[in-house]
């Protein structure tokens, strides 16, 4: 059975934060939020300085903490059979349990309306211009988000990244990984020998982060961001 | 189990062809078109160029286009006074209105033959600029108009013109390259071919090895396999010392350069070498050059001035000319847009030069011209007040005996962008009454931006043509909205990357929200028409004939105006009886359906026969450059030695034709001034117009060193241990000419002895995301521009952007 992964190839990573900046497109992520985020660290002193950086996601782990907290029946947060960790906002409760059980701080909570920048007089009459529904917020709102999880998330509720799951049904790549622009990012299957995923684990060493945790993550990275790092 | 059940069609929208002019790169794009709205952009797959890459700054002009502080109708400012505290009481007015004043005013002028006090500025353009950029100033009568060039870099071109006769940016062959030297160029984040870069660099890392020299750790130098963090401005040392290894250690591209009749280095340090010994190829004046330069230019003497360590110097020489002639050095702004930086410029060129990899593959080359046809020519609609006036001496005061502006070798022809506002504020030339401006905001992209500032309060009439309110429009009278280039409006423009040249074509794709209309043609026309209805017909009987070349129609308003214009220079490219070369297309229709133009391939070698320098050769020692200084030095009556001391260079006699260690010039006092700056470009820059856009300050951290939501300086933790100064304190920084306030940020990325700070912040004027308060005109962050000093590369009119201003930084 199909079982999605993602290969992030951090020698191809160019540190660009494209991945973060699109995410925030194609899933109407709110200001503050970050679905797809990185970590940066510099180390030594100068001028023998080395700089790497990690693209971070959802790890879609497959003993996923966040679900297994969650306490509503159904479960709001729960996993596919494809191996996605997805979040039905429609159960969700808002408790919060599934954001501290993160280790990687990937599930975020909306406190407030989403969008609020453009709620303001001087944006609504932009909103109310380029559309007769009047809800289109933000303007560059992609109303393809909306065929899986709610579009814009209400509030009280968490959300999170999806692996792009309304462009997977339709055979799209993860919006994450079609925009790179470096070709850093690979999505697929893991266990079908003719898929790159399951070619590159096989090719290269990979690793995952907090492996010691247990979580069994379904994000590899290999090789590195510079190898004199 | 699969919860989510039956879910709507996928939307695909439309994805319309266009491109980005957020820096030069100058990309391809797609924008994809959703129920009338824009939802994404993508790079253009039909481009050979940069295909489907994206940067990540190009995801920015869905803020821009639909940002609520754009500006919405035409505006008038109705309080006479001006000044950063003024406000200036803008109320709106009609598009009709708006150009009744501005034809009354124009007319006025021309009235008390005035019309040379008339200048158009130019910021960032499409190509659609010839009509506003030359034609509308022909026709007017007025010798001024003043681009916004040499803030960009013409120190840059200064080099490459002198030593090969190419006065323009390159392309570099880095698919093929085995060494490549980025010196102050940060392809995977700013200028130029950035999404190029980012889809080839992991391939370029696995093929050559990469060395960044740079005082600041780069995105770029991030992932080198060297970094030579130089001191500040003393590039030209490194240069010179890069060359005399590779000549002592017989290094040289034989095949390009030559090499001694008997095949003896006779390159030994401090030794003079006889001319008659050595006979060279495709160049001219290797042994002069190393007479009179190189030979005492040893790693020793450099180590000294660089701070980079002379293994390092000798091993990063010796690599990358054993890689010869796929070895390329790739030359940015940093190291040359500096009061000194010309011969710099001139030496860095010139290491391309002695590994042959000029023109060449794995090397530098240039780019593809494009077919185009030229716009029909306004001399005839030109009365003779305007023949005469059109040469009238430029307010830029280019040619002036400081100001050679020695542009393709001809003296006066360069522009010099920043020095236009000290024209203004002493009336030298003469005052300027009235300043049509577009997508160009000088108070805020100019060093010592607030000369601007008192130099627009002196001008009568200023009419701005922008997306937003800027610091420059808070001097206007007239404010015009113009579209986002990318979405509402006709352009093209043209750049070069991976071998090829492309074009790509923008084009209206939504409906306007807002009454915006686009400077370049649209805005042209209407002044046009409002100026032939009071008896100034000239213009608009000129505009007539762009007609469109498939049916002859003459234009009838300002829409027709703007899209057959493109229609007629591009006909060329699109029309199969005018083919000239690269992509075909089988008509208009067909050429906007793929949206992009490549040319043919790059032929490697086309120039080594004959460079277009005086010699034909590729010159160490520049005849051309000779040429050039004895001509400005004939027309003020002077000889080279006093020009060069007027340009503020050291060098005397024949050493002004090398390219040579020019000692730097920094303004500020070491006691005074401790640290040294830096200005480097953010990221997500859209060339300072991203700052009203709240992703770009989210995501400030995706450049090294830099945090989220702040605009930081970037300080050595040695140097900070020392002033007690912490991460996130708010600093003062201050130069001779002004001062800044942002946070501090301690960072090993940064050698001591340096403040390194992006440009972008700092926005007093420019909306609510990019100000601390809109209203009140506090700043977000600080503005590089207010403590840079206005000085010049003055050889080639650029202005000087880097290492050549002290500072000091206090706590706020």
């Amino acid at each position: 059975m199909t079982k999605y992964a993602m290969v992030i190839d951090l020698h191809r990573c160019t540190g660009c934060g494209a991945c973060a900046i699109t995410c925030k497109i194609e899933n109407n992520v709110p200001r503050g939020f970050r679905w797809a985020d990185y970590i940066h660290e510099t180390k030594g002193e100068f001028p023998n300085v080395t700089y790497t950086y990690i693209p971070t996601l959802c790890n879609h782990c497959d003993h996923a903490p966040c679900v297994e907290v969650c306490p509503t029946d159904p479960k709001a947060m729960y996993k596919t059979e494809h191996g996605l960790t997805l979040h039905d906002s429609k159960e969700c409760i808002g408790c919060r349990q599934c954001e501290d059980a993160c280790p990687y701080g990937v599930v975020y909570f909306n406190s407030e309306k989403a969008h609020e920048f453009w709620r303001d007089g001087k944006a609504q009459e932009v909103v109310n211009k380029i559309s007769k529904e009047n809800d289109v917020i933000p303007p560059y709102y992609n109303p393809n988000r909306a065929r899986t999880y709610a579009g814009i998330r209400p509030p009280d509720i968490v959300e999170k990244c999806t692996f792009c799951d309304h462009l997977i049904i339709e055979g799209k790549l993860p919006y994450c990984v079609e925009q790179c622009p470096s070709g850093a990012r690979y999505f697929g299957d893991k266990e079908d020998e003719n898929d790159l995923v399951n070619q590159m684990l096989k090719e290269y060493m990979s690793k995952r982060l907090k492996e010691y945790k247990g979580t069994e993550p379904n994000v590899y990275y290999i090789r590195d961001y510079n190898k004199n790092a | 189990s699969n919860r989510i059940g039956e879910v709507d069609d996928y939307v695909e929208g439309q994805w319309i062809p266009t491109g980005c002019s957020g820096c030069t790169s100058w990309c391809s794009k797609e924008a994809n078109v959703v129920n009338g709205r824009v939802i994404k952009v993508r790079g253009n797959k039909n481009s050979k160029v940069n295909g489907e890459v994206s940067c990540p700054r190009a995801h920015l002009s869905l803020q821009q286009l639909y940002d609520p502080d754009r500006i919405k109708q035409p505006m008038k400012r109705t309080n006479p006074d001006k000044g950063r505290d003024v406000d200036p009481d803008f109320v709106p007015i009609s598009w009709d209105e708006a150009m009744e004043e501005i034809a009354d005013k124009i007319l006025e002028l021309r009235e008390q033959d005035e019309n040379h006090k008339i200048a158009v500025q130019r910021g960032r353009y499409t190509q659609l600029r010839d009509i506003i950029y030359s034609h509308v100033p022909a026709i007017l009568g007025t010798p001024n108009n003043i681009s916004h060039s040499s803030i960009c870099a013409e120190a840059e071109k200064f080099g490459p013109y002198y030593t090969e006769g190419y006065w323009n940016y390159r392309d570099f062959d880095v698919l093929n390259s085995e060494y490549i030297i980025l010196w102050g160029a940060d392809p995977i984040a700013s200028n130029r071919q950035i999404s190029y870069y980012l889809g080839v660099w992991p391939d370029v890392l696995d093929k050559a090895k990469v060395a960044v020299i740079e005082p600041r750790l780069s995105a770029s130098a991030t992932k080198a396999h060297e970094w030579l963090p130089v001191k500040p401005a003393e590039d030209g040392a490194l240069a010179v010392a890069m060359a005399h290894v590779i000549l002592t250690q017989g290094l040289w591209n034989k095949e390009f350069v030559g090499d001694f009749h008997d095949g003896e280095n006779r390159f030994i340090p401090g030794k003079t070498v006889d001319e008659e010994t050595f006979e060279e190829n495709y160049t001219h004046g290797l042994v002069k050059w190393w007479n009179l330069e190189l030979k005492d230019r040893t790693p020793e003497w450099a180590e000294a001035r660089s701070g980079v360590p002379r293994s390092q110097i000798i091993r990063v020489a010796t690599e990358f000319a054993e890689k010869a002639p796929k070895a390329l050095v790739w030359m940015g702004g940093g190291p040359v847009m500096q009061v000194r930086g010309g011969y710099t410029s001139m030496a860095i060129s010139a290491l391309n030069g002695l590994v042959g990899s000029v023109d060449s593959e794995g090397g530098t080359l240039r780019g593809a011209g494009v077919p185009r046809k030229s716009y029909p020519a306004p001399d005839e609609y030109m009365d003779e007040n305007a023949q005469e006036k059109i040469n009238y001496q430029k307010i830029d005061q280019r040619g002036y005996l400081e100001f050679p502006a020695l542009k393709e070798g001809k003296p006066g022809s360069g522009v010099v962008t920043n020095r236009m506002a000290d024209g203004i504020l002493k009336e030298d030339p003469y005052d300027i009454k009235m300043i049509m401006a577009y997508w160009n905001n000088f108070a805020f992209s100019a060093p010592e931006a607030r000369r601007w500032e008192e130099a627009l309060k002196k001008v009568d009439f200023i009419v701005h043509m922008v997306t937003h309110e800027s610091e420059m429009t808070r001097y206007a009278d007239i404010v015009l909205p113009s579209t986002h280039h990318m979405f509402e409006q006709w352009g093209f423009l043209n750049q070069k990357g991976n071998k090829h040249t492309h074009l790509w074509l923008a084009r209206p794709m939504i409906e306007r929200f807002f009454d915006v209309k686009d400077p370049e043609a649209e805005v042209q026309w209407l002044l046009a028409e409002k100026l032939a209805e009071k008896g100034f017909d000239k213009l608009l009987e000129h505009f007539k004939n762009f007609k469109d070349p498939e049916t002859e129609k003459e234009p009838t308003n300002e829409i027709e105006f703007a899209e057959y214009a493109t229609k007629l220079t591009l006909q060329p490219i699109w029309d199969p009886n005018e083919y000239e070369s690269g992509d075909q297309f089988d008509g208009w229709e067909d050429f906007k359906a793929v949206g992009v133009w490549n040319s043919d391939e790059y032929k490697y070698k086309q120039y080594w026969d004959n460079f277009g320098t005086k010699t034909d050769k590729y010159e160490f020692y520049s005849e051309t450059l000779k040429d050039a200084l004895e001509k400005h030095a004939a027309n003020h009556n002077l000889t080279v030695d006093e020009v060069l001391e007027a340009c503020k260079y050291e060098a005397e006699g024949e050493v002004a034709f090398i390219p040579h260690y020019d000692p730097p010039f920094v303004h500020g006092q070491k006691e005074e001034y401790p640290f040294m700056f830096v200005d480097f470009k953010n990221r997500l820059n859209r060339e300072g117009r991203s700052a009203n856009c709240y992703w770009y300050h989210e995501f400030n951290d995706i450049n090294p060193g830099l945090e989220k939501e702040k605009d930081v300086a970037l300080l050595n933790p040695k140097d900070a241990d020392e002033y007690g100064i912490k991460t996130d304190d708010k600093i003062i920084i201050k130069s001779p000419v002004g001062e800044i306030e942002c946070y501090a940020k301690l960072w090993e990325g940064i050698p001591p002895g340096v403040v390194a700070k992006a440009y972008g912040q700092g926005h007093w004027a420019y909306g609510r995301v990019a100000s601390e308060n809109f209203d009140r005109g506090i700043p977000r962050g600080g503005n590089n521009n207010e403590i840079l000093v206005a000085d010049y590369e003055r050889l080639s009119g650029s202005t000087a952007f880097y290492s050549h201003t002290r500072v000091r930084v206090e706590k706020s």
